[in-house]
Formats: structure tokens, sequence, C-alpha cells
């Protein structure tokens, strides 16, 4: 909303410096976007008087002027001296007042004035036309000032253009705000001041009645509440008095002409969209124009008055005429079949009250927005048609020279109730926690126009029509404490009694998995929760398990069309991008949902994972240590890292089985298991799947479900004493088949060593076809043996050990290395 | 006394010799010399059966006296070489301490979850509640129930994504368009959930991942974080939420940092307004960064609707409360001055590895 400074001032005293008003305006909850000042670069453009006019000697249509500008102009001698300007226009005579730019001025559009010579003539100066000045179209000739006007003045001065307006962004609570006459009311609350409005009447009424020339019919009350229609007789359609462009102008809008300018001026006066229909172009039955609201036909077609063809939906509102022909969009814009022209001698007016949600699915389903259709969505006062109705009617006659037809046609099925709201001042003291006082709020209330009676412990609040926003106590709370000044409201902090907060155990452990990969050396990353379709094929993932796909409606791409059901392909694509980038060594997670949809249930389920990738070199490499690859073995260790950290136990990895886990590669693939939970996959990703997603080298990677994690996770393991008594330590090198696994030497060792085995540690595997065997490998452990309340002999530690090797050898068919 | 000069002499080879030795091999062999078994000095005390008795006492004497000086000058010396030998190995030993160190190096937590933490963390600290909710969401959580009208531009496919509802008895009577299940457009859904289920009082934040079809650019992405908060108890004022939110933005952006509060509209509450804090740049100056204001736009908040409750069937008379919301991406841009936000989504390690 574009508020003139100049035009508020007539209704309400306002600060001389606008940005105080800005200030009052941010304090109360108007934002203003952009104050513009108009007419400030109309320097050294005055008002003047011509003194002579003679033909231009070597042309035939230019004329020289001597034209008068007072003190504006001073010769050498410092007396004032009239300056000699070529002017090619036809409409001025010697004496006329005019609109002079002198050497210097910039004209609106950019245009510098600077001496010049024109055929041979020199020219100090330009008469300017309205259209020159951005004050109008009108370019037929040079702008005549009426002859009281002074000569040598700034002629922004005199005009009183030199205006401010505030572009205030209206909030859609506030349809008031919409109009001159609401921001008035509003602003004599905001600064407790008065406001008078002098509003045009219609002088005489003449001509048939309105009711013998128009019918109207509203067919369906669900698009329009209220319809007044006015005729006005032989307009006379001409350009507006300058005052009526000047405002238009303000407001935002292009002067056309005055028909079309006085509806637009109204709209802004008093925020009620009013449309004029050339009434000849109406067709006609039984002498009488019809109107009809109604729904429109899917297909109906409208040409607008911006010459777009529209075509409707259903859920579209239509004005038609008597052949059901459409003739304006309810609400929103006119039709070029009954627009106002410079033929047109009788105008149908309407004000109506579209309905809102009407208006804005119209406006919607047409992708067309307008003045008109922005302040129907918000909601117009149904109560007020009919004056503002006749506001135009009057408008017509002065600018106009309409003759305006007695009777107003005005459907006006329901009229609502004006409702009526007890507030309580002890609750508006309770609500803002501030010392309001009684009086304090009954003036700002009576400020923006509410009738007030008092009741026992407060009011009864009758809000004006113009505030459908006014219907429960608190809108009028709202109203009160804004007015009062949020600012000076006391800053207090809630007891919360009887309240207990913080993180719960599991946004703990979330934070905890968080810091021990960050410890592991991976940085949290967060990808987009959307994905391809095709992406889990893409990576070679079945769908089994992860439920069907929840697909987007209306995506902005296609790659972003459906929710992903696996983190992995997002971090697989941010190591192609590193990578893209010239990142080599990447270590990324992310904690985050996956989307599981049900094929009968509108949501999905949203589990979170853990979710890791690694590429490139560990991170540790150094200038004296030698740069390693990650491998399977990098990834594992933060899985094993992580569920200790958690203290998850009875952790197992067991080979993944590729039938099942198509985007790891097979041999290097683990499912992780907890007991008999499983809790995820680590491993490799398969080589084919880093080459569909253009990824380099090998990338490692493991995802793991939150929920098992979190719910597996201990707060404490039992104490275990810390040994005092030494241990012996004895190596075991054995030659086992290549199919014999670590974890089942380690339980063969640690079940045939009892009691006194204290720990198995593996140190080395070796593999050599000379001294090993082809199939064989060698792994070698270092075995802890210790009691607890001794310390053991040789012979002890002989004996028990001896156990072990007979019965890891016996079970396993392997042999000590070495013996 | 020829055994007594020989000593003297012995003594003073012994103690030139240690002085000049240059190891602590060389004094071993002084030592081996003089007070080894086959030593000068050995021999000497080994040969005092043959002396005259009366010479005894005095040869002995000083052959003790000689010995005792031997030893000590061996162990001075012997210390004296240990610390330059000590010296001389720290000495080869020593490194250019401006090499860089060695392991692994930690990972970084995410900006916006950096952010995210450090916010919930204020709140926990006064005594808030976590909370969080289902990212498909349905209009009744995400809209309807936090009194948005059914026309609200806000549920246009313009401003939500909406997802296809695959339940069999949700093909009809949709407030918007095809479906009414969509991805979250706010985390205050969550808060709807926490009123349904729990009595007041309750003081939670509700921090998320949230979904608006915006096509990303330098300011603007379709995914980011919120932090939303929620009040509901008896007596609760709008002078709390300032107080709350005062608290809030001196955490988060600094001690030193004004806040304001300017009326505004928000379905979900009234009175509502937008909080502003003091431009960190010009300090409420006025510079570009606030573009001339000295006052950055930061919250959305105010006092819960009555309709709200009514929704979640509180009682609206007994109890009041206020609500509030935070971009996350803002703060962090605006505390970082990021010149593009979809350096968040990207994975790029030389980003994450800054914060």
């Amino acid at each position: 909303m574009r508020v003139s400074y100049e035009w508020l001032s007539t209704m309400v005293d306002l600060p001389d410096d606008p940005q105080d008003l800005v200030a009052e305006f941010v304090r109360t909850g108007t934002e203003v976007e952009a104050v513009d000042r108009l007419g400030v670069d109309f320097d050294h453009i005055v008002t003047g008087r011509v003194l002579a006019k003679e033909a231009h000697p070597n042309s035939d249509h230019l004329w020289v002027c001597r034209v008068d500008v007072g003190a504006q102009n001073v010769g050498e001698d410092g007396e004032p001296e009239p300056l000699q300007i070529v002017c090619g226009a036809q409409n001025f005579e010697a004496g006329d007042h005019v609109v002079v730019s002198m050497v210097g001025a910039t004209l609106p559009d950019g245009t510098t004035i600077k001496k010049s010579k024109l055929r041979g003539v020199e020219s100090c100066g330009m008469n300017c036309s309205e259209r020159e000045l951005g004050l109008g179209s009108n370019h037929a000739g040079i702008m005549i000032l009426p002859e009281d006007a002074p000569v040598g003045v700034p002629f922004a001065q005199w005009y009183g253009i030199a205006d401010t307006v505030l572009d205030c962004e209206i909030t859609p609570n506030r349809p008031d705000c919409l109009s001159m006459l609401g921001m008035a009311t509003e602003v004599g609350a905001i600064l407790d001041e008065d406001v008078r409005v002098e509003l045009p009447r219609v002088e005489r009424e003449q001509g048939p009645d309105a009711h013998d020339l128009v019918e109207v019919e509203i067919d369906d009350p669900g698009i329009c509440q209220r319809y007044c229609a006015r005729v006005v007789r032989n307009v006379k359609v001409g350009p507006s008095p300058e005052w009526l462009a000047r405002r238009v102008t303000a407001a935002g809008a292009r002067p056309i002409s005055n028909v079309v300018d006085v509806t637009n001026y109204v709209m802004f006066l008093t925020g009620q969209p009013l449309h004029a229909f050339d009434l000849g172009k109406l067709s006609e039955r039984d002498g009488r124009r019809h109107v009809v609201v109604r729904a429109a036909r899917d297909g109906e077609r409208v040409v607008t008055l911006d010459g777009q063809e529209r075509v409707c939906t259903p859920d579209v509102g239509l004005i038609t005429d008597d052949r059901d022909r459409p003739v304006a969009l309810a609400g929103v814009m006119g039709g070029q079949n009954s627009e106002i022209d410079e033929t047109t001698c009788d105008v149908l007016l309407e004000s109506a009250r579209f309905d809102a949600g009407h208006t804005s699915r119209t406006s919607r389903s047409l992708d067309l927005m307008s003045e008109a259709s922005i302040r129907f969505e918000r909601g117009v006062d149904a109560t007020r048609c009919r004056d503002v109705a006749d506001i135009a009617a009057a408008l017509f006659e002065e600018c106009c020279g309409a003759e305006v037809c007695p009777g107003v046609v005005d459907v006006y099925p329901e009229q609502p109730e004006a409702p009526v709201i007890a507030l309580r001042a002890d609750r508006v003291r309770a609500l803002a926690g501030a010392p309001i006082a009684d009086a304090e709020m009954e003036r700002f209330l009576a400020r923006l126009g509410c009738g007030l009676s008092a009741r026992e412990g407060g009011w009864d609040v009758v809000p004006p029509t113009s505030r459908p926003d006014l219907v429960r106590e608190v809108d009028l709370i709202e109203e009160v404490v804004r007015l009062w000044g949020m600012d000076r409201v006391e800053a207090t902090l809630p007891a919360a009694r009887n309240h207990a907060g913080g993180l719960t155990v599991d946004q703990q452990r979330v934070r905890r998995i968080s810091e021990v990969l960050r410890a592991c050396g991976l940085n949290e990353a967060q990808t987009y929760n959307f994905a391809r379709p095709g992406d889990l094929d893409l990576v070679g993932m079945s769908e089994r398990g992860r439920g069907v796909p929840v697909e987007i409606i209306n995506p902005l791409f296609a790659e972003q069309s459906q929710m992903r059901r696996s983190i992995l392909p997002g971090l697989l694509r941010s190591v192609a991008y590193n990578q893209a980038h010239g990142t080599r060594d990447i270590a990324l997670y992310e904690i985050g949902r996956v989307f599981f949809g049900h094929a009968h249930a509108s949501q999905p389920d949203e589990p979170s994972y853990v979710s890791a990738v690694m590429a490139g070199g560990r991170g540790d490499a150094g200038w004296d240590v030698p740069e390693r690859e990650v491998d399977f073995f990098d990834a594992k260790f933060v899985v094993e890292e992580l569920l200790r950290s958690l203290r998850v136990e009875k952790v197992r990895f067991r080979p993944a089985d590729p039938e099942e886990y198509g985007w790891l590669q097979p041999g290097r693939a683990a499912e992780v298991y907890s007991g008999a939970r499983l809790l995820g996959w680590v491993g490799n990703v398969h080589p084919a799947t880093l080459a569909r997603l253009d990824v380099e080298g090998d990338v490692v990677a493991f995802e793991l479900a939150e929920e098992p994690l979190l719910r597996l996770a201990q707060r404490e393991l039992p104490y275990r004493e810390v040994p005092t008594l030494p241990g012996s330590e004895v190596d075991l090198a054995i030659i086992v088949d290549e199919d014999v696994t670590c974890e089942t030497l380690v339980q063969r060792i640690t079940s045939a060593g009892g009691r006194l085995l204290d720990s198995v540690r593996l140190f080395d595997v070796y593999r050599d076809e000379e001294r090993v065997g082809s199939g064989r490998k060698s792994m070698a452990f270092s075995l802890t043996y210790r009691a607890a309340d001794r310390t053991l002999t040789s012979e002890e530690v002989e004996r028990a050990h001896a156990k072990v090797v007979r019965k890891v050898c016996q079970a396993t068919g392997g042999e000590v290395r070495g013996a | 006394m020829a055994v007594v000069e020989e000593l003297q002499g012995i003594e003073a080879e012994a103690l030139a010799g240690i002085a000049g030795a240059g190891s602590l091999e060389e004094l071993d062999r002084i030592r081996v010399a003089v007070t080894g078994r086959k030593g000068s000095l050995t021999k000497v005390l080994r040969s005092m059966g043959s002396l005259a008795p009366e010479e005894r006492p005095v040869v002995g004497k000083r052959a003790n006296e000689v010995r005792a000086a031997v030893e000590a000058a061996l162990e001075a010396r012997r210390t004296e070489l240990s610390q330059a030998a000590l010296e001389a190995r720290i000495a080869a030993d020593a490194v250019d301490v401006t090499l860089p160190g060695r392991g692994l190096s930690q990972g970084t937590l995410h900006l916006v979850t950096q952010i995210k933490q450090e916010m919930e963390d204020v709140f926990c600290g006064l005594g808030y509640t976590v909370e969080d909710g289902p990212f498909v969401e349905t209009t009744w959580y995400n809209f309807t129930a936090l009194n948005a009208p059914e026309d609200h531009p806000s549920r246009s496919a313009r401003d939500t994504f909406y997802v296809v509802d695959n339940a069999p008895e949700g093909k009809e009577a949709h407030v918007q368009g095809e479906s009414d299940v969509l991805l979250r457009t706010q985390t205050s859904g969550v808060q709807v959930h926490v009123m349904e289920r729990q009595k007041p009082p309750i003081y939670m934040i509700s921090p998320g991942t949230v979904f608006r079809p915006d096509t990303a650019d330098a300011n603007h992405l379709p995914q980011f974080n919120q932090v939303e908060g929620l009040v509901v108890d008896e007596g609760i004022t709008f002078g709390d939420l300032k107080g709350t939110l005062d608290y809030f933005c001196r955490e988060i952006f600094g001690a030193d940092r004004a806040t304001r509060y300017r009326p505004h509209f928000f379905p979900f509450t009234e009175p509502s307004c937008e909080v502003d804090v003091s431009c960190n740049i010009c300090h409420g100056a006025g510079c570009r960064f606030c573009k001339g204001t000295g006052w950055l736009e930061i919250l959305g908040c105010g006092m819960v609707d009555p309709n709200v409750f009514e929704y979640c069937g509180i009682d609206a008379e007994r109890y009041t409360g206020f609500a509030f919301g935070i971009g996350v991406e803002r703060v962090a841009a605006l505390r970082y001055d990021l010149p593009d936000l979809r350096m968040l989504m990207t994975g790029d390690m030389r980003f994450l590895r800054q914060f």
C-alpha cells in the first residue's frame, strides 16, 4: 500500500518529518518497505509566464519565446532576466503561465536540459508537458497553468508535488489499511490525533432510476455477498483533473482517463474496489441491462482488460450479462467486451463485496492478481458498498461531467450482525504483563473506531465494520498492547513451576554417537532428504524392507520428487562432489531420517540412520607417516568404537550375503549384529555402484539403524577389578586354512584357555606359499594368562597353554607355526 | 719413603688422567688402571705386607687418602661426563617444533547442527524439553490446528510440498489440491502433537528439518531447519515472552546485542510480533548488512492464539502461552556472513572442516 503523505495529511495531522511517522509505524506493526520522495528531483523546474511568442526564422512549427521566470534567472546586473526558449508546442499564447525546465534540470525520464541551439536559435530551457514532468499522460501540448499561478517559484512547491510516499507492507489481517481512510484511522490511533474526512456528495440526481435501467442477480451467494449498482449517464471521457491524476499516481496507478481514475481513486480512498462497465455494451432485455454473478463453467473463456484470454475452471467467479456472456472476472478484472473507451456514454458502476476465499481461488486458478483481487481476498467491508458507490457517483459528476441517475440497485441477501465483544481490563493486563490503565485502553479502542459501553470490569466493544480481524477479546487485547507499546512491556522470565526439562537419554545418546564419529575423524554432512526415483536401483539396493517411496506431488525437479529411502546415495554424491572439486580424502557422516512409505497409509515410517562414507587417505598421514588408503577395517573400526562407546554388547560381524547386499563389494562386506539383532552393515561400496555415481577409487561405508543403537546402548557396565598381579604373555602363531575365521580361532582359544586366560589379541596375519602353504594363513595371537589371587607359576602357564594349543589345533585343523 | 712418593705419583697421574678423560669409556680405563684388580694403587696396597711395620700406618693412611681422592675424582668426572653425554644426546635429538603434529584429526559437527545444539542448550538451561515429530505431516497438524485459514496462501502448492496420500479413504475432500499429506513447512506441528498428549505446564522447543518449494539459491534452500518453541502455563504473559527471547538472543548473538519487538501478524499467535536484534556490524547505526535499518530480523513470535488451544483441547481461559520460531540457517548465515546457503548441503569437506 502506497501512502501519500500529502493525501494523508489532509485527513490527520502528521509530524513534519515523515521518518517520525515511519518510526511510529514500525512501533505499532506497520512495516514500511520504502520511503519514496516525489518531486525532490524537480530542481531547476520553475513556474513562468510567456512574455512574447514569435515565429522561428528557420522553421514553420517552432516558436521563439521570451519567458519570465522571475528571480529564478538573473542577468549580470543581478536583475531578473527572462529566458529565451525555443518551443515546438502549438497550444499556448503570450501571457500563458507555463512550467519551465531551466538549464541544469533533469526530467523524470532522465533527460537533462542544456543550453542549445535549435535551427540556429539559442534556447535556454524547455516548456514542459504533463508527460514530460511525469504527471500524467497528456502530451498534446505544454502544461498551461492557471492565470493566478505565481511566476518564478519552484514548480514542485507551487504544485504541491513535493510529496513523500510510504510504501507499507500490510499484513493479511488488516484489509482496512489497504485504504487511505483506514490508514488515517490507524495513524490517528497511533498518534492520538483526530481524523477529519470530507467525502464528496452527489449534487444532483437526474434521469431515470437505476432500477429501471439495471437488474442484478446473485446466482451464487458464495461468490458475492452484496452487489450495488449505480448508473451515471453522459460521461465525458477525457483526462483527469490534475489533483486526481496526482493522487492516483502517488498511490501507484497510472492515470488513464477520468472514468477509470475515479474508480481507482475511490478504491485507494476507501479500500472498496469498483468496476465501471460501459452500460451500452451490456445486452438489453425488456429495456434493462442484466448483471448476473455466477460460477464459471469449465472451459468458459473471457478476454480480460489486459488483452489476455482466460480459460475458466468452475472455481472462478464471473459477472455475466443477460446473454450469459462473461463481462468480468468477479473481483479480479473486467472484461474487454464491456470496457470503458472514448465513446462510452453511460456507465454502470459496480460496488460489490466478493467473497474473500472465492476471490482468492479465482485469482489463484487463473494466476492473475490485481489491486482489486488483493483487497477482496482480504475482505471488503460489505456494509459500505453503497456509500462507496455514492462517493464514486459524486466524483463522476464532478470530474466526468456525468448525470447521476437516482437509485441504487442493491442486492444484499444477508446483512451480517455487528459483533459485540466483551473485553475485560484485567485480562488485558494479565496477558500483556503490563500495567495498562483502563483509560488508555478506552482511548486506543475509540481511536480505532470501536464503540464502547462500560460493563463490570471492562466494556462491551463493537468494532468498526472495516475491521473483520476484530472478533474476539484477544483481538482487542492485541490492539491495546501494540498501541500501548510492546517495547514498554517489562521483560520477565516465567517461573516454570513443576516443570523439569533437558535432553532425554536418547537425545543425549544421539549426541554421543555424533561425538564418537567425530573423534574417529568423520565430519558431519547434511544432504537432501529428497531422492531421485531409481536412486536405490542406481546404488544397487533392493527395495525390500524399505517400503514404497513417498512421492512428492509438486516437486521442484524430477531429481527431488521422492523422499529418500537410504542416506547412502546422497553421501556418495557428496564424495563425487568432493572429488570433482579436488578433495581426495573424504570422511563424512550423516544422522538423518529415511522414509519408508506404506501402500495403504498416509504417512510413512521415518526411521533415523547413522550413515558414513570414507574415501582416499585415512587422514593420519603426515610428513613422516606414509599415506594409507582407507579400507574395510577403517570403517569397521569406527563401527566398533561407536558400539563400544555406547556399551552395546555381543557385537558380531558376519559376512554379508552378496545377493542381499548388492551395493557392497562381495568379500568386503559385513552385517553388524548385537546378539541376534541386526544393526546395519559395513563394507566397501561395490565398484560398479561407484562407477555409476562417478566416484573414483575405493569407498568404505556403513549404515546403522538408530533405533536399535539407542535401545541396546547402556548407561553403564559392571566394574571389573583392575589386575594387581602380573600376567604372563605367551605368543601363539597357528597355521590354519583360509576359511577358518579370526572369530572362530578366538572363540576356540577363549574356551580352551579357561579361567586362567585373561585376554587374547591378534597381532599378525601372515601368508606365504612356501613357508605357510597355499590356501593357508598364519594367525599370531598374544595370550595373557593371569589369576586374580596369585602369581601363576611357569608350570601352570605352560600347562594351560599346552591345552589351548592342543584343543585349538584339534578343532581347526591348524598347526603351531615353528613347532 | 719411596712408597709414599710412589703413591704421590699415582695420585697425580690418576687425577690428571681423570681430568683429561673425554668419555665414560676412557674414565673407566683409568679406573681399571688405578683401582682395578691389577691397578697401580691396588698393587701398592697389596704390597703393604712387605713394608716395615713402622712405615705401614703412614703408607696405609696415605694410600687410603689417594684411593678416596681418586674415587671422588672418578665419580665427579663421571657425573660431568654423563651430563655432557645427556646434553649431547638432547642436542642431537632436537626437532623443528614447527613441523606439524601427527595423529588422526577429529571431525567436525555441521554448522547447522552446532547452532541447533547451542539453541537446544540455551532452552534446556531454562528447563525446556526438546521434542520432534514426523517430517511427513498432515494438513491438520501443519496448518489447521495452527489456525491457518483454509485459503491461507501458505497452504498452496507454491509454498508447500504435498505428497501422494496412499490411504484408501484419503482420496476425497482434500482442503488443498490433491492431498492432505505434506512435507512439514514448519515444526509447529510438533507443538500440536505435544499439546494433544501432554497437559500443561509445557516448556518445549522443536528443532528440526522443514521443507518449502523454494528453488535452491544463495538465500534459499528447499530443505532447511527451524527451532520453534512453545510455553503453556498458568499466568504466562507477553512480558514472559520478551524475557525469554531477550535471554535467548543475548546467549546466541552476544550480550551486547539489543532486541526490538515489532507487532506483526501470524495465524498461530495473537498478539504476534517479529523480533529484531541490533546489527552486529554497525551496532544499530545502519549499514549495508542490515539494509540501513540497524536491525536484523531473526524471530517470529507471539502469544498462542486461543483457537490453537481449543484445537488442542487446552482451556484457554486457565492457560496462556507463547510461541516463537527461528531459522537456523539464517542465524548461521548472519554469524558467518555466508555468501551462499547451498554450501550447507553439498558435503564439501573444505566447507565442513571450517566449523
